[in-house]
Formats: C-alpha cells, sequence, structure tokens
C-alpha cells in the first residue's frame, strides 16, 4: 500500500494549537511574476520551512504590478492550504517587509532595449537601496534576506548597506540555482542519481563569470573528476554550459526559468533553517576575506547549513589549482567592478560626500556560527 | 532508497497546470518525502520542443525523488507501466464552440489515450481526468478501456471543493482548515452544485451563519462559478497554480488517504438516484490506497435537489452527445 509521511493530518496541520510552531513571515517581492508564482504554492504547502510550519505571505509588488497580484492570492486562498495563516498585498515595502523573518527578493528591473549595463546596475541599485531601508526599519532584526533579482550579488550589496542596523551577513544572494544546475549535468554525465552527487560549488557571481568547481565534488563518495575523467568536457562543456543555462531554458521554453528558480529559492531558504547536515550549499554571501577573497563583495562560497538560519564556511578545502584561481579572479574582478560602478548610491559613499563621519551603528547578532 | 519509483504520467505536461503540478510531484510534495518518482510526460508534437525546455528545468532542479523523465509524443511510451496518469492535457474550448463542437474534438483525443493506457499502463493505473469536458471525458475513457476498473478512473472536482472551502472561510473569517462538511455535486461545469448546507467549522454548523438557502443560490454558487474567470481578469493568465494544487491534494487523498470528505468525479453507482454510466462528482472518504467510498445516506433537501437533477440532466445529455459522436 503506498503510504505517505505526508498524512492528511499533517496536511491539515496540526490540532492542538501547543504542538504548532510559530509561524514565520514570509515577504516575497516580484510576488505577481513567474518566479513568485511558482514560489508561492510550495511556501503555502510547507516546503520552505517543513510541514508543521505556519507561514504568513506578504506579497510585495509595484503599483502596476497589484492588479495581478490580486489574482495571485486568490488563488493561494483557492489551494485551500491549512499552513497559510494570513496573505498581505501591498506596494508599500515597509508594510511588505513588516516584521518578516525571511525575505525572498525576486523583483528587480529587467535590462530594456537600449539598455546599458550601468543602467541596468543604478536602477537595480536604486531599488534594492529603498527595500534595504524598508527591511532596515521594517522587518525583524534576525531576519534572513535571500536576493533573487539580478544583479543579485550586487543586488545584496546594495541592501545591505541601506539596512544598517542588520548585520550584512543576513543578506545573501543566490546560487542555488546554478549549483542545481551544475548537480543535474554531473547527474547525467556520470549516470548517477542527483542525490548521490555532492560537494559542486558555485564559486562567485550570478553571472556568466560564475565559477562551477568539480575540483572537490564527489559522486557516489568518489572524487567527480576521477568518475568523469574528462577535462575537455568540464571545462569547455560543463562550465559554460552551467554558466549560459539561463539563456538556454529561455531558448527552449521562449520564457525565463521560473521554476527551477522558485524550487532553489525553496531549497536555499529550507536548508538554511531546517538545516542540510554536512551538505556543502553554494551562498553568496559578504565575503570577510576568507579564502583569500577582498571583503565586502558578495561572493558565492560553500557552506555548510546546521539550521536555524545559520551558515558555516566550508573552510577546510584544499588549495584551488591554477585553472580554479583563474576562474575565481575572473569572477572576483567582476564583482568589483559592479561594486564600483554602484559606490557612489551607498549611504557611506554620500555621507563622505557630505563631509560627515558615518555613525557608529549598534551591529545586531552575527548569523554566522 | 529502498522504496521503488511511482510512474506518473502526464498529458499537456507543456502547459501552464503542469508547470506548477510537475515541480509540485518532484519535490515529494504529493506522495509524501520517501517516494521516488518517474515522469512520463506526453504532449503534442507542436509542444515538444517547449517540453525539452520543461525537462531541462525538472533537471535543474536537482529534485532528490525525481527519478528520471521521459517526454514524448507517442502516448504508449508515455503510458508504458504507469501507475498514475493525469489526464490535463484536451482540445480547449474556442470562442463560438458549443459544446458539441467540444465534446467531437475531444472525443477522440480520450478514446486514444483509453486504447493506450488499456495496452500499456500498469494493471493498477488510476487515471484523474482534468482536461474538460473531465466527466464526459473520463466516461469516454472509462468505455475505451476495458480493462481498467471503474473505480480506478476519476476527473477533477476538488478545485472547485477547495475554491468553496476558501469561500466559507473567508466569508466567516476562519481558517481554512477548521472548515468541513462541503462538497460538490455533479458536473465539472457550470451546472456544478457547490453543496455548503452541511457546512461546520470546528464542527458546528454554519449554513444559517452564512446565509441559508438565499445567499446559496444568490450569491455563494455563482461565485464559485465564475472564479476561474475572475482570476482570469485579476491575472490575465489562467488559474494554473490552484489547479495544480488541486490536482496534488485529488492525488494525496485517493493514494495516501484523507482524513476528511473529500469531493471526487466517480462512476455512479446509483447513489442519490444518479443513473449509472456517469462520471458524478460526489462527496467521497478516501480510505488509502486507491479506495474510494460514496459517503452514502445524506438527506438531499429540495433546494439541493433542484441543483443535483440540474447536473445530473446534463451529465446524461453529455452522455448520449458522446455516444452519437462515436457512432
Amino acid at each position: 500500500m503506498l503510504r505517505s509521511s505526508l498524512t492528511s493530518a499533517t496536511r491539515r496541520g496540526l490540532s492542538a494549537a501547543a504542538a504548532e510552531p510559530p509561524t514565520k513571515k514570509v515577504a516575497v517581492t516580484g510576488a505577481a511574476g513567474a518566479i513568485g508564482y511558482a514560489m508561492l504554492m510550495r511556501i503555502a504547502s510547507g516546503q520552505m520551512f517543513g510541514p508543521h510550519v505556519p507561514v504568513e505571505l506578504q506579497l510585495l509588488e509595484t503599483e502596476q504590478g497589484l492588479k495581478p497580484l490580486k489574482g495571485v492570492a486568490m488563488e493561494i486562498k483557492d489551494g485551500a492550504f491549512p499552513l497559510v495563516r494570513g496573505i498581505t498585498q501591498t506596494a508599500d515595502p515597509n508594510t511588505g517587509f513588516g516584521d518578516a523573518d525571511v525575505a525572498v527578493l525576486v523583483g528587480a528591473r529587467p535590462r530594456g532595449p537600449g539598455m546599458e549595463r550601468a543602467d541596468l546596475m543604478n536602477a537595480n541599485a536604486a531599488i534594492f537601496a529603498v527595500q534595504g531601508k524598508a527591511i532596515n526599519d521594517a522587518a525583524k532584526k534576525d531576519v534572513r534576506v535571500l536576493v533573487v533579482g539580478n544583479p543579485a550579488n550586487t543586488n545584496a550589496l546594495v541592501a545591505a548597506a541601506n539596512a544598517p542596523d542588520i548585520d550584512p551577513a543576513q543578506f545573501m544572494a543566490m546560487t542555488r540555482l546554478d549549483q542545481n544546475r551544475a548537480m543535474g549535468q554531473v547527474a547525467i554525465k556520470t549516470g548517477t542519481p542527483v542525490r548521490d552527487v555532492e560537494r559542486v560549488v558555485i564559486w562567485g557571481n550570478h553571472s556568466s563569470t560564475q565559477y562551477p568547481d568539480l575540483s572537490n565534488a564527489l559522486v557516489n563518495g568518489k572524487p567527480a573528476l576521477d568518475v568523469i575523467n574528462d577535462t575537455k568536457w568540464v571545462r569547455e562543456e560543463f562550465i559554460p554550459r552551467v554558466q549560459k543555462r539561463g539563456a538556454e531554458i529561455i531558448g527552449a521554453r521562449g520564457a525565463s526559468s521560473a521554476t527551477s528558480a522558485a524550487s532553489a529559492a525553496i531549497d536555499h531558504i529550507h536548508d538554511l533553517y531546517v538545516g542540510s547536515g554536512d551538505a556543502w550549499q553554494s551562498l553568496a554571501i559578504r565575503s570577510d576575506g576568507s579564502y583569500g577573497m577582498d571583503k565586502d563583495i558578495w561572493y558565492s562560497v560553500p557552506c555548510r547549513c546546521p539550521g536555524d538560519g545559520v551558515y558555516e564556511r566550508v573552510l577546510d578545502i584544499p588549495s584551488p589549482d591554477e585553472y580554479s584561481a583563474a576562474m575565481m579572479d575572473a569572477t572576483r574582478k567582476e564583482l568589483l567592478e559592479e561594486r564600483d560602478a554602484v559606490k557612489h548610491l551607498l549611504p557611506a559613499a554620500t555621507r563622505k560626500q557630505a563631509g560627515t563621519k558615518p555613525a557608529r551603528k549598534k551591529r545586531a547578532k552575527k548569523a554566522t556560527a | 532508497m529502498t522504496v521503488s519509483p511511482i510512474t506518473v504520467c502526464v498529458t499537456g505536461a507543456a502547459g501552464q497546470i503542469s508547470y506548477s503540478l510537475l515541480s509540485m510531484l518532484a519535490a515529494g510534495n504529493v506522495f509524501g518525502p520517501e517516494q521516488p518518482v518517474t515522469l512520463h510526460l506526453l504532449e503534442i508534437p507542436p509542444a515538444l520542443p517547449a517540453l525539452a525546455g520543461v525537462v531541462m528545468e525538472l533537471l535543474d532542479g536537482a529534485y532528490p525523488l525525481l527519478h528520471s523523465v521521459t517526454q514524448t509524443a507517442d502516448p504508449s511510451i508515455a503510458f508504458a507501466d504507469a501507475d498514475i496518469a493525469v489526464l490535463v492535457g484536451a482540445f480547449p474550448r474556442r470562442a463560438g464552440m458549443e459544446r458539441k463542437d467540444l465534446l467531437q474534438k475531444n472525443l477522440p483525443i480520450f478514446k486514444r489515450q483509453a486504447h493506450a493506457l488499456n495496452e500499456h499502463a500498469s494493471k493498477h493505473v488510476k487515471v484523474v481526468v482534468v482536461g474538460n469536458p473531465a466527466n464526459t471525458n473520463a466516461m469516454v475513457l472509462a468505455a475505451f478501456a476495458p480493462d481498467i476498473p471503474r473505480a480506478n478512473i476519476s476527473a477533477l472536482t476538488r478545485l472547485d471543493h477547495n475554491r468553496t472551502m476558501a469561500q466559507v472561510a473567508a466569508r466567516l473569517d476562519v481558517p481554512v482548515q477548521s472548515v468541513a462538511g462541503v462538497c460538490i455535486w455533479g458536473n465539472h461545469s457550470s451546472t456544478q452544485y457547490p453543496d455548503i448546507t452541511r457546512a461546520t467549522v470546528d464542527n458546528a454548523p454554519v449554513f444559517d451563519k452564512l446565509g441559508g438557502f438565499e445567499i446559496v443560490a444568490r450569491d455563494f454558487i455563482p461565485t464559485i462559478q465564475k472564479r476561474g474567470a475572475e482570476v482570469i481578469k485579476a491575472r490575465g493568465f489562467s488559474s494554473a497554480m490552484s489547479a495544480a494544487s488541486a490536482i496534488a491534494d485529488h492525488l494525496r487523498s485517493w493514494v495516501c488517504g484523507e482524513d476528511h470528505i473529500v469531493s471526487m468525479a466517480v462512476p455512479s453507482d446509483g447513489s442519490y438516484g444518479i443513473k449509472e454510466g456517469v462520471f458524478f462528482s460526489f462527496p467521497v472518504r478516501c480510505m488509502g490506497d486507491g479506495v474510494v467510498e460514496i459517503v452514502k445516506g445524506i438527506e438531499i433537501d429540495e433546494f439541493s435537489k433542484r441543483y443535483i437533477d440540474a447536473t445530473a440532466e446534463e451529465l446524461y445529455a453529455e452522455r448520449e452527445e458522446a455516444l452519437a459522436l462515436l457512432e
């Protein structure tokens, strides 16, 4: 008999209020877009924090997005999800982020026709500055922020810079999608179930300069590079494929990768809160100088997630070989350029220009162990 | 993992509903976190390139429970060894189409799929028909798949059921999980009857609080019927997410069992005076492992009887039209 441990009692939520974990307030921006749509159903059905954790959904959109957002909220209600304790729909960031435990920042300004890269950076820096400030003012002080909207790493930097009361370590950009894509490719190449592929690392920027690194990867416990035994494939097929997968999906679907992006966001937050044991997860986090990296760029590195919102960098890692070092360096350089492009929009720079000294703000409790 | 994968076939696999459903299936949300899944995805030939993109994204999800994926336009491959078949794909209603036209377009599709299922699927395959006209498509399927026990075929009315729960919860400002006692009778069409006469909140009857018979006729039923259109008006797209969620619920209840009474369109057995030979949505108990029992012995008031009779008449007429077209 096919029985599910996801029994109907679980599905309908625990009956005894005493047994129920506290409700998690999740803010999602760009909530009426394709990624938001794919994500919200899975959050509502308990896949972000676990099948017993109730959620309150705080959905943030632009003014134009409020009408389709209404339809999305209708559908969430029509899902009759027992874990959904409330739905807020708003275009006001302070309301959207009010008391949030988790904020997933999906909404971003896409590249329009004739837009230069600098325009894209500026337009998004403006958006994420406002959101960073609202998160600072309204969200819970131990909020965890996952930036999905591109350019994700630099958007995370801008948001964190505008949230002086929140530890920047709590702001992360998403490279889990790239990690999942890389794992999928290794699984196919080696004919292994993806659950037996481990320690695939994404270094750097969530862009075409990312470095999908198999140096430490394992397939059924054996070194992946040995199992694959094909450096040419790794460097000329695997790496470019993962880097450009987004474009490949658009070419095939005629639309961008909403479902897999949403799934990666779910995975990222789930593993952060529920924990994923010894597994390595790629998180784009504020560099603290580890790995010989410049500080204060948001650079994807491998971490372990013991649970409860904590991540720990994987530091017991062999030094990168020459090829890897060069790849890691290229993406580092791009992130430094991106940071330079938005420097003039960061609060410290503004204060510096005005000739005043930045006030010392007390840091909130650190996110990392 | 020692549990063998369950093979789930989804038709119309490149469409909007499937796009929402497939990640639920792959992530273990339907059959549970210990049950691996093999997906067989069926599309019509023009949609195969889009389906390839869908499959790429499934791969990019790195789902630990997703054992393998097959993509095809050939039903004999898609249905091979299927344990579950979700028939989402159907010929859509175009502007100006009468019911007869819709039936005419869909009968050959479901007849062909019936043959393929009968020939290639697991002997114990469970089939849920989603594509419209769902109830009559299910009837056609049953007619042309003689080796599949009728009890293993159903049509989806769980979306209407969930919408009804949500409306009761919204109107009384209570959590949706405290609502029980609602059900959907009849055809998944504009004649469906969302029955809230026995609705309870925390086991207390609330029909009078909701406004009694007058409100049901004047307001509640039209709200449920028009909900799909309301979502389209707001979103600009149809309600894929909630439909997918309802399919997931239907499958989970059917296969894994369910504590509460839910709604499914199942072969009528004469209960409540509904003639055999049609697929009719009833309140049902899901005992697990595909065992479904129509809830018997409910006293049907005069008001409800009118609605139930009307939707039954529509189904009998659809059945007659279908049989005539098939000759």
